[in-house]
Order: structure tokens, then C-alpha cells, then sequence
């Protein structure tokens, strides 16, 4: 008898795992998509978001008005205000309802053609402003508004004045308004938790291996025959538990570099946030990812090698593959601050630690530590009691 | 040599073996028979350590499987009612896989994949993977898989079902090979006529214990039937007053 080699049949088993692994267009599938895919899909949301939110700002208000000639000071009025006028024929109810829903304007501004008769009458002489509220074009409307109330008031000011009365006397408050939310900063609280997704592909891209090679097994028939073999459970085990992890851990890296050339090239600024991410942060960031993703492999091995067939693990584990994600969604709807229990919770650890360095701040050792440790030591106790599970005589009897 | 006494396992209220006791000798093909339920793979199972007995003791070679299963296990080739492939692995790399699972140095088992190959007569499956395999080379692949590591011991639970006739007489052939090493065989089967042709010893086991051992001569002589599955249903029916 030859001594028993551990440690190369714990390598055999893992070898073995990724050859087979590699040659299953399902999980290749999955690793590419979530690699790839996953980042570009992101990207362009957050451009998406990144030019919604700072458009208003850029372009201003644009609006179309009806017999506009009527009222000269009115159309300087709203120039001033950075809003463009387009000069509209008259038109009737179904063409402006069909220009709005273009959202080609904000609003369209419609003056009858009595409007100068009833003005210079000095009876009200009416506007009508057209909108349509199921698109998000509430806050220009309401600039359009503020600007025909100012030159109602200034109109009616002029007259009373004419007949010697203080305009100050129709005017007992005067409401200033103060704004101090900008639209960037809404969508800056939206993408602060979007990015905590960025983690997610962790569990994504071991599943297949993780699942094919324990329920896979025992539905193929084939883990018995495994089980039988001169081999401890740890080393089977953990064999199967590297090959999961090690794709995982090559798909979130890769996926957080192209997330970082991304975030790099996207102008965040305009929004109000940051990325002040170096590529040693990066590199930092992703090594103390490495046990995410390996908790996320032990995690899917413990629940797979249970489940009768890989359908079965599959439904399961599509329910527990959200639950990594509750803490960094608790924490960013209750909008708790950074504290440092964050940092050992497996997850949110990983979201809390990437937000604060795109901050930019000093960090110290801890967090990173303490980021690494929680996730290594789940999914080592994980790993074990997957092998008690294994070697116990319930479990050989169900395979 | 496998020698077993009085092995006993009860899983909740069910008594799968009860007192199984029994002799295999190397250089001999031991048949294994019982109905099905009898508690013959419980019982191949509790021989390579995958299930604890309750009582009782086993010896592999000496070596009790519950004590030392990997020892055991090296010493033993195993082939399941089931076949284990892995449908995205070769022939070749499968055989891999499990030679070095058993330890076995890469210079060997390279030599030891083509004698296998050239004895169960699959040179032409060998480079294949094993999706689309018939049956006949998906038991070949298997018992290829159990002979690779030369164990002392086989254990086959029915390795010629499903079979052709060729395959059939290949598996046979490929067992009197090994018998003429030295192997010592033991195997669960239905077949009467491959007991009667090929195997020297015969284990009756049913509801859980043995009810006989011997050659099929003697089986038949003790019952005094001369067809060797009218005595097998004999034994198996009439329990008492047969000493194993």
C-alpha cells in the first residue's frame, strides 16, 4: 500500500470538477453572462439614470405656444427663464394631446385668439396650458406655471399702480421657495444601491458547477459510486466546493474590473458621487472578495447536495440567493450609517467596504479584515458540515 | 478473503440484515443470492464502510472496513446497480479520474487503462465520451472502473445485466481472468446459469440473514433438488432447519 496522498485527491476531485465544469455550455453560459453581460447591462443603466437626472439642467424647458404673438412680454418673460418657445400653428385638441405624448415639450401654452380683445377689455383673458401628467414632466410644467403667475402679477401690479394703488396691498405674504434637493442627488441614493448588485454575480457564477456537481451526481447516480471510493468526504467536498468557488471568484473579479473601467469612464460627478477607485483599491477590493465568493460555493453545496435533482437544488437555491442581499437592502432603506458590525456581515461587508473606498475616505485595516474573516469563516464551518453531512449514514442511505 | 459473522443492521423498525454470516475465498467467484429486498446491498454497503453494522464483525483481508474504510476500499473494486458515468468525461479520462482517486502513480495507470481496455475489449470506446453509450459499454466502462486500481476483492452487484451475448461472455471471460489471479470475486446476481457455470461458491441470503453457503453441487445436494433454482427456491422458502 502506498501513503495515502491528501492532498492531490482533494486537487484530483477539483481538477476533475473544473474539466467537466468547463465542457457544460449551461455554466459557461452563466459565468459569460454574468461577467460580461452583467457590467454592460449596468453601465448603461447608470448612464441611462446619469443623463435622465441631468438633463433639465442642461437643455432647460422646452415649450410650444399657440398664438404666442398675442402676448410679446410674456414670451421674453419665459426666455428669460431658460425656456424655449416653439412657435405652433393653431391646432386642435388631438394634435397637442399627440405632440405631448412625444415628449417632444414640456407643456404647450394656448392662447385664444380673444385674448388680446379681452385684455385690453381688462376682463380675464384666458390661457389654457396643456399637459399630460403620465409623463415625468411634472417639475417643468410647474416652472412654466411660476412664470405666468409672475407675469399675471406684474400685470396686475402695472394696473393698480395706474389707478394709485400699492401693488403691496394684493401681496400680504410673499412665499420664496427654496429647493435644496436637485434631481442628481435623488438618483445618487438610486445608484448607491444599485452598485451593492455588483456583488450579487457571486452567487451566480458557481451555482451550475456547485449544483451539477452534488445534485447533478446523486440524480446522474453517480455519487455513490463516489463515496465509495478511498477518499474522505472533506477531500470530495471540498474538491467540488474549490472548483464552484474558483469560477466565482474568476467572475466577480472579472466583473468588478469592467464594472470599474465603467464606473471610471461615467461621469458621476454630475450626480453628486464618486469613484475615487485606484487599481490597488480595486485589486484589494477583489482580494478580500475571494471568500464571498467561496461562502457563496459552500452555501449552494450544503443546499445542493440535499436536493434529489439538479432542478430541485436550482429552485432552492433561487430562493436562498437572496437573502446575502437583505442586509445591504435593510441598511439602505432604513439609510443607516456605516458602522463596523457592517463589515461582518458576509455581503453587506463587500457593498459597505466598495462604497466607502469610492468615497475616497481613510479606511484602516479593519474593515478589510474584518470583510475577508466573516465570509472565509462561514464558509469554512459551511464546509465542514457539508463533510459531516456526507459521512453521516442517513445521507449514504438516500443517495 | 472476506469473512463476515453475524452481521446485524436495523435502520428504524426495519431489520435489513440479521445475522449474515459468510466466507469468500481469494481465487473463487462467490455468488451472492437472494430475492430482491433481501438485504444485499445494504450488505455490499456495510462492506466497504459506507454504513456502520450494529453488531457483528467483518474482516476484509483482515482489516475491518469500519476502522480502516479506505484501506478496505483500496483493496476492493466496486461496481453499484448503478453505473456513475460522467457524461462529459472520456473513457479514458474517467478511468483517470478514478485511478488517481485510488492513488495509483500516472506511469501505471496509463499501462493499467490499456490492459483493462484490452481485457473488457473497448478500444474503440476509450477516447469517447460516454453520452450515447449502450448499456453493454456502459457496464464495460464501470467494471473497467472497479478492476483499474487490481484490487484483491470485487464486489458486483449484478455485472451482466442488460448485457449482449458477446458482452456477456466478455464479463465472464474477464472474471475466470482474474479468479486465475487470485481475486477474490463476490457477486449479486438472478442469473442461475452463470452461477452454475462460473462460480465455485454460493451465499443464499434472505430477509436478511443467510440461509446457506456452498458450492451449487452442494446447495443441491443438501435439498436434494437437482435443479439448482428449484433448490435456491427451496432454501429461500423453507428458512428453517438449515445450517449455513
Amino acid at each position: 500500500m502506498k501513503p495515502v496522498k491528501r492532498t492531490s485527491k482533494f486537487l484530483v476531485v477539483f481538477l476533475k470538477e473544473i474539466r467537466e465544469t468547463l465542457r457544460d455550455k449551461r455554466a459557461v453560459g452563466m459565468l459569460a453572462m454574468f461577467t460580461l453581460m452583467y457590467p454592460i447591462m449596468f453601465g448603461f443603466i447608470l448612464h441611462q439614470t446619469i443623463d435622465r437626472a441631468t438633463r433639465t439642467e442642461r437643455e432647460g424647458i422646452e415649450l410650444a405656444v399657440i398664438g404666442g404673438a398675442q402676448a410679446p412680454t410674456l414670451m421674453s418673460q419665459l426666455k428669460q427663464k431658460n425656456i424655449t418657445v416653439q412657435n405652433l400653428a393653431p391646432s386642435g385638441e388631438d394634435a397637442i394631446a399627440e405632440l405631448l405624448r412625444s415628449k417632444k415639450v414640456a407643456a404647450v401654452l394656448r392662447l385664444p385668439e380673444k385674448f388680446t380683445e379681452n385684455y385690453q377689455a381688462m376682463r380675464p383673458a384666458q390661457i389654457e396650458l396643456w399637459f399630460d401628467s403620465a409623463t415625468d414632466q411634472d417639475r417643468r410644467r410647474r416652472d412654466v406655471e411660476d412664470v405666468l403667475k409672475a407675469y399675471n402679477a406684474n400685470i396686475a401690479s402695472a394696473r393698480l399702480l395706474a389707478h394709485g394703488v400699492s401693488p403691496a396691498t394684493l401681496a400680504p405674504i410673499d412665499l420664496q421657495r427654496y429647493d435644496t434637493g436637485t434631481n442628481a442627488a435623488r438618483s445618487a441614493g438610486m445608484i448607491g444601491s444599485l452598485l451593492g448588485f455588483l456583488f450579487f454575480p457571486a452567487f451566480m457564477c458557481g451555482m451550475a458547477a456547485a449544483v451539477d456537481s452534488t445534485a447533478g451526481e446523486r440524480e446522474r447516480r453517480s455519487l455513490e459510486v463516489l463515496m465509495a471510493q478511498p477518499i474522505r468526504t472533506w477531500e470530495l467536498v471540498g474538491g467540488k466546493w474549490l472548483a464552484a468557488g474558483l469560477l466565482a471568484v474568476t467572475g466577480i473579479t472579472l466583473e468588478l474590473i469592467l464594472a470599474h473601467i465603467g464606473l471610471s469612464w461615467l461621469p458621476l460627478e454630475e450626480i453628486g458621487m464618486t469613484w475615487r477607485m485606484s487599481w490597488s483599491d480595486l485589486a484589494l477590493l477583489c482580494l478580500v472578495s475571494v471568500p464571498l465568493s467561496l461562502f457563496a460555493a459552500s452555501v449552494q453545496i450544503a443546499v445542493a447536495m440535499n436536493a434529489k435533482s439538479f432542478k430541485e437544488a436550482q429552485s432552492v437555491l433561487s430562493f436562498i440567493l437572496f437573502v446575502p442581499m437583505l442586509p445591504g437592502l435593510a441598511v439602505s432603506l432604513l439609510e443607516l450609517k456605516t458602522a463596523t458590525w457592517m463589515y461582518a456581515v458576509p455581503m453587506l461587508s463587500n457593498q459597505t467596504l466598495m462604497r466607502e473606498i469610492a468615497k475616497g475616505g481613510e479606511l484602516g485595516a479593519l474593515p478589510f479584515v474584518l470583510t475577508f474573516a466573516c465570509s472565509a469563516v462561514c464558509a469554512l464551518a459551511l464546509l465542514v458540515f457539508s463533510s459531516w453531512r456526507m459521512k453521516s449514514e442517513r445521507y449514504v442511505l438516500a443517495v | 478473503m472476506i469473512e463476515t459473522h453475524d452481521v446485524r443492521k436495523q435502520f428504524g423498525s426495519i431489520q435489513a440484515l440479521d445475522g449474515v454470516s459468510f466466507t469468500a475465498r481469494d481465487g473463487q467467484i462467490t455468488a451472492l443470492l437472494g430475492p430482491n429486498g433481501a438485504g444485499k446491498t445494504t450488505l455490499l454497503r456495510t462492506l466497504v464502510g459506507m454504513l456502520r453494522r450494529d453488531h457483528g464483525s467483518i474482516a476484509v483481508d483482515g482489516i475491518d472496513p469500519e476502522r480502516d474504510p479506505y484501506t478496505v476500499r483500496a483493496n476492493i473494486g466496486f461496481l453499484t446497480d448503478q453505473f456513475g458515468l460522467y457524461e462529459r468525461l472520456s473513457t479514458r479520462e474517467y478511468l483517470t479520474y478514478f485511478g488517481q482517486l485510488n492513488g495509483m502513480a500516472s506511469a501505471d495507470l496509463h499501462r493499467r487503462i490499456d490492459e483493462v481496455s484490452a481485457m473488457l475489449d473497448m478500444g474503440e470506446i476509450l477516447e469517447r465520451r460516454s453520452k450515447g453509450f449502450s448499456q453493454g459499454q456502459r457496464i464495460k466502462v464501470a467494471l473497467a472502473r472497479a478492476l483499474l486500481h487490481r484490487p484483491r476483492h470485487l464486489l458486483l452487484d449484478e455485472p451482466t445485466r442488460g448485457l449482449d451475448v458477446m458482452s456477456t461472455r466478455a464479463v465472464r471471460q474477464a472474471l475466470a481472468t482474474l479468479r486465475s489471479e487470485g481475486c477474490c470475486v463476490v457477486m449479486a446476481t438472478h442469473v442461475m446459469q452463470e452461477v452454475s457455470h462460473l462460480c465455485d461458491d454460493v451465499i443464499v441470503i434472505a430477509k436478511g440473514h443467510t440461509v446457506a453457503q456452498g458450492s451449487p453441487q452442494q446447495l443441491c445436494q443438501r435439498t436434494g433438488i437437482a435443479n439448482l433454482e428449484d433448490a435456491f427456491v427451496s432454501l429461500v422458502g423453507t428458512d428453517e432447519g438449515i445450517v449455513a
